[in-house]
């Protein structure tokens, strides 16, 4: 039996694939980009492929993200809350405090025995959001992939003193007119989004284990300044940006299973495997 | 002399007997130093003075540190509130629309400062997010008040950051929403911003708007609309601190 979870995210299209036993047969991330109404069927195709599977042997779909409702082949859409929560906490069974920075927004969750309790999140405001890295990356004139490692070199980071995105900008551009060493200024910029995240997550009262996931967990610079406003250690998952579509696709299969276990049929809806139309 | 170093554009006012005699403005860019130097060569040469007939200089704004020529540094706020009162006797709100920060202040009948409130943490709560927007659809600042005006149907925006303000935007023009109508959403965004900080303070008339935002009629409509009230508007609304550090100097000096 295989189940899939689709997490539609406001940058990133993620697809898993696991099968009854928990392993990921396949996993796909492409980006969302304007027409994700219709791209989501696409990276579907691309995970099944990866995992030699036609979609009829897939046994129940969980969509979720913020775009969940734009995947007419699943069978139950779930926010991404619950999916971030069931992911993470299988991933790590410790967990306490999850933190999710996404493209456009950013979720702190308080987990207890791998249930939900509480969060906080923010989806005003592009501070604290990868949407702050790629404005500052451009800015500065490098690859936001490369900020990470940038600034694991600098020895005196730069202060940024402001939250609001389109003001750092412009401290961080006249940083680079002052002669500021690129490497501190990049350090700068992962002090002020951690400081935003950090801010915003105390709110739950922090305890460890703490688990980050989402594109930006991806940047080694804010995971250790996220770590130093914590005063603890930072976990992240091998692909922190799976963990909304792997925790859909754990979902479904616990939908399944406890169908099976009742003898009751398995709750599908009626479901097809190709783009969705504006009016589906 | 009352010299202004704002976040974007640096302000100098000459008073004479009460009158003001010259006044000039430059970009700040990135020395506040070199931009407050600039402003008081530039009057000077105005009028065909030196700095010996100088009597005072105040200075005031983000910058005021930096004018290292001044006699004595006030805060913006007292200035603005001064500055407001010798244009418009009647005004009691003083709503201020910079480039990085938007403020209200409440003035008594000397214009001395009662209360304010201030905001700056958030370009979309100042004028800089009219400055972004401009520039995404690539219309000149001094365009989009009269454009705004045009519209008759405002785009209501979803967000309220400038950084994504930005995308929803794009969004816009692509789904077919003319350039007018999401001028007067961003006019309507901001103008709302505004109208929280001053109920903060009560409202209390008579208004007038100073700052680079009361150069954009669209802006000032917006708020009006927004507070359902008339707002002065000086003919010169970015030279208003500056004329009250130099009537300031002038006094006290």
């Amino acid at each position: 039996m295989y189940f899939a979870g689709v997490d539609i995210g406001s940058t990133m299209t993620k697809v898993v694939i696991i099968d009854e036993s928990v392993r990921i047969c396949g996993s796909v991330v492409g980006p969302t980009g304007a027409e994700h109404r219709r791209l989501a069927y696409k990276v579907m195709e691309k995970a099944l492929q990866e995992s030699a599977l036609s979609f009829e042997r897939i046994c129940y779909v969980v969509a979720t993200g913020y775009g969940r409702l734009n995947v007419p082949f699943a069978d139950k859409q779930v926010t991404e809350l619950t999916c971030h929560a069931k992911g993470v906490s299988t991933l790590f069974p410790g967990v306490r405090t999850a933190i999710d920075i996404g493209g456009q927004d950013v979720k702190g969750m308080k987990i207890i025995n791998g249930e939900l309790v509480d969060f906080v999140m923010n989806d005003k405001c592009a501070a604290g959001t990868g949407r702050f890295l790629e404005v500052l990356a451009d800015a500065l004139g490098v690859r936001v992939e490369d900020l990470g490692s940038i600034s694991l070199k600098s020895s005196r980071k730069a202060d940024i003193s402001s939250i609001c995105t389109i003001f750092a900008q412009q401290e961080a551009v006249s940083y680079l007119s002052q002669g500021t060493p690129l490497e501190d200024i990049v350090a700068g910029v992962h002090d002020a989004i951690a400081s935003r995240v950090v801010g915003m997550v105390r709110k739950l009262k922090v305890e460890p284990d703490v688990v980050l996931t989402g594109g930006v967990a991806k940047n080694i610079g804010v995971v250790r300044a996220i770590e130093e406003k914590l005063g603890c250690k930072v976990l992240v998952p091998d692909n922190p940006l799976l963990s909304g579509a792997f925790g859909a696709a754990m979902l479904g299969r616990k939908i399944v299973l406890e169908a099976l276990a009742k003898g009751e049929p398995i709750p599908r809806s009626e479901r097809r495997l190709k783009e969705a139309t504006f009016f589906s | 002399m009352g010299i202004d170093i704002g976040a974007a554009t640096s302000k100098g006012v000459l008073v004479e007997n009460g009158k003001v005699v010259a006044h000039r403005l430059v970009p700040s860019r990135s020395d506040y130093r070199v931009a407050a130097e600039k402003v008081r060569l530039r009057l000077l040469a105005t009028v065909g003075l030196s700095q010996e007939d100088i009597r005072c200089t105040v200075a005031t704004g983000r910058g005021a540190a930096t004018v290292a020529f001044a006699d004595r540094r006030i805060p913006d706020i007292v200035c603005c509130g001064r500055g407001t009162k010798t244009i418009f006797p009647s005004v009691c709100t003083v709503i201020d629309v910079g480039d990085q920060s938007s403020q209200v202040i409440r003035i008594d009948r000397e214009g001395k400062v009662v209360n304010f409130v201030h905001a700056e943490k958030c370009a979309a709560g100042s004028g800089r997010f009219l400055q972004v927007i401009a520039n995404v659809l690539r219309i000149n600042l001094d365009d989009i008040g009269p454009l705004s005006l045009k519209s008759n149907n405002p785009v209501t925006f979803t967000t309220g950051c400038a950084v994504f303000g930005e995308t929803e935007v794009v969004s816009r023009v692509a789904e077919g929403d003319t350039v007018e109508d999401i001028l007067a959403g961003v006019h309507k965004a901001l103008a709302q911003k505004v109208c929280t900080l001053v109920e903060r303070l009560g409202k209390e008339g008579d208004y007038a708007i100073v700052g680079g935002g009361g150069l954009d009629v669209g802006l000032v409509k917006a708020i009006e609309k927004e507070l359902a009230v008339r707002i002065l508007v000086p003919s010169q609304p970015q030279i208003v601190a500056a004329l009250g550090a130099a009537i300031i100097a002038a006094e006290e000096c």
